[in-house]
């Protein structure tokens, strides 16, 4: 039989109508690779039931009553609830945390037929850059297994860059599946901040955080994602717009695209090849009649600074519900109320967590929040400010996705230099639009991204371009 | 800007986190490397700026006040690390 995981998502949802192979074979396919591929550490837990949802996904298609992905199987980022499964966050607070309900993500994949296969590992509480928060332990790059597949969304991207599921979802609060797509050689997609709802996503910074996808190339994406999306009463910054068609609208041929190029950030990038890689991806584009345009986007050097208040701000506030008494770890022996909470928190949450919540706290405290807090605010509006200026003049921004390949597990220690992993990415999430990374080649046999930036709600525009790059290159098929 | 090691303690105890005296010297290097960091934000003059704390204009889509679930106490119960009649436990709050 051939590898059947090698196929795009369109070829197995054709493979599958055409009863070529069954979901039940795709599905047994997939965990025979997840067992093989333990060492990569990718899945935090497995789905039991994962068969018996591919069983009644091959009842329908023979009834030809398949929902739009029935029979697909993909993976869930840990951080997405799923009703009587495990959700832990990668944290040890949440080891043992069965979910009473289920995330809208889940559910939208559920009702479109997708099998879970299981949950993957993360950064814990998303805070992280290169998987080794995890409580559960680091996630190997299958590129190269001594290096990190990125992070927070770690899991998700090992996962699909060594074809262990169909596609897989993931949040993104600073870059967290842009980076690990562009580590891992695939394509992740962030849309615009309110398109896929919050509900049952575990929160590390609300007025950051994203749900998206990744996927083997931009076509999948778009049909994931069309798949994802859509207003969500129970998430109150849901945005209440139609999602259009993103898997047509990527394959539209005649879209016209002007990309803004920012000099300002192109000229500083420090390694020469990362930003030879960017000019011949610039090259692609334009060989595939795409126009571009140099623009000047400014202050976004102030982005990592207003990130690093803004999102432990609010995952201070966020994370204060794990206090022991009512779900999640709890200190042995409590001798009063202050211990219990002191203890069971410096004992669930790992050290780069707990770093984030004492700096939110700081910086949110009496006498700090003018200087830090609302001064991170008002850049942050200057940010948004900047983008919307550059949208007068094109269509979406270039970038690359991360300064650098990946890196090896435990070489970077300093926190701050962690943090410059996402300068690139992070200006998107400050400003709440959407954004793709997509493979642009390789430095050493390990892979690069470039990144694409787009007004609100202009993924299907994104997706398009990504898919004009993806028919003119071959990065996504190596 | 400088973290005392009273910063420390205060941050500590309004965040209810409990810090091992051992690691703190190294706590307060790298909370101090990352504000070093956050105040680059010096540079940008931004008075008459509005601060922006949410992305969306259009949020807050509040739904009809309708009760849309019952009340699955037990259920939600069933992981919380003690609970007695319907209520959680804690250690004894007044003597």
């Amino acid at each position: 039989m051939e590898d059947l995981s090698k196929l795009s998502l369109v070829e197995q949802i054709n493979g599958l109508k055409l009863k070529k192979f069954s979901s039940m074979e795709l599905t047994e396919f997939y965990l025979n690779k997840i067992d093989q591929e333990k060492v990569l550490n990718s899945f935090i837990s497995l789905n039991e039931n994962a068969l018996t949802e591919a069983k009644k996904s091959d009842e329908k298609i023979a009834k030809n009553k398949n929902s739009s992905l029935e029979g697909i199987p993909i993976a869930h980022k840990d951080i997405f609830c799923i009703k009587d499964q495990k959700t832990t966050c990668g944290s040890k607070m949440l080891e043992n945390f069965i979910s009473p309900y289920s995330s809208t993500v889940y559910e939208k994949l559920s009702n479109s037929g997708t099998v879970n296969l299981g949950k993957t590992n993360m950064d814990e509480f998303a805070m992280g850059s290169s998987n080794e928060t995890s409580f559960f332990g680091s996630v190997l790059n299958p590129i190269d297994p001594e290096r990190v597949p990125g992070g927070s969304s770690g899991g998700s991207a090992s996962a699909v860059a060594a074809n262990l599921c169909s596609f897989a979802t993931g949040t993104d609060t600073g870059g967290s599946i842009r980076q690990p797509a562009a580590f891992c050689g695939i394509t992740g997609i962030k849309p615009t901040y309110g398109r896929v709802s919050r509900w049952g996503m575990i929160a590390f910074a609300s007025s950051l955080d994203q749900g998206g996808i990744f996927a083997k190339n931009a076509l999948d994406a778009a049909l994931a994602l069309e798949n994802i999306a859509g207003f969500d009463e129970k998430d109150s910054t849901s945005i209440n717009k139609k999602v259009p068609p993103f898997f047509d609208q990527a394959k539209l041929k005649d879209k016209e695209h002007i990309v803004g190029i920012p000099k300002n950030i192109i000229e500083d990038i420090k390694d020469e090849k990362v930003k030879n890689n960017f000019y011949e991806s610039i090259d692609i584009l334009k060989k595939s009649g795409v126009k571009v345009k140099e623009i000047d986007l400014k202050n976004i050097q102030y982005s990592l600074p207003v990130y690093y208040v803004i999102a432990p701000a609010e995952c201070s506030a966020n994370l204060s519900r794990y206090d022991g008494v009512r779900f999640g770890h709890r200190c042995d022996n409590p001798k009063d109320l202050d211990d219990l909470y002191e203890r069971s928190r410096a004992e669930g949450f790992g050290e780069e967590v707990k770093k984030r919540i004492l700096i939110g706290t700081y910086c949110l405290s009496a006498g700090y929040y003018d200087a830090y807090y609302l001064k991170a605010q008002k850049i942050r509006n200057l940010i948004k400010q900047s983008f919307m200026d550059a949208f007068k003049e094109v269509t979406s921004i270039m970038m690359p996705t991360c300064a650098n390949v990946s890196f090896k597990l435990n070489s970077i220690q300093n926190p701050v230099e962690m943090y410059e992993q996402d300068i690139y990415t992070i200006p998107a999430n400050l400003a709440g639009l959407p954004a793709i990374s997509i493979p642009s080649g390789k430095i050493n046999k390990l892979p690069l991204g470039i990144q694409f930036i787009g007004n609100y709600l202009e993924e299907g525009n994104l997706l398009n371009l990504s898919n004009k790059f993806q028919q003119n290159s071959d990065f996504h098929n190596e | 800007m400088k973290i005392s090691e009273e910063i420390l303690n205060n941050i500590s105890s309004l965040s209810k986190i409990r810090i091992d005296e051992k690691i703190k010297p190294d706590l307060i290097k790298d909370l101090e490397s990352i504000l070093k960091m956050v105040e680059e934000m010096n540079k940008i003059d931004t008075s008459g700026i509005e601060p922006m704390s949410h992305p969306l204009d259009e949020a807050d889509n509040l739904r009809k006040d309708e009760a849309t679930d019952e009340i699955r106490r037990d259920e939600y119960q069933k992981f919380a690390p003690q609970t007695d009649d319907g209520f959680y436990l804690t250690p004894k709050v007044i003597e």
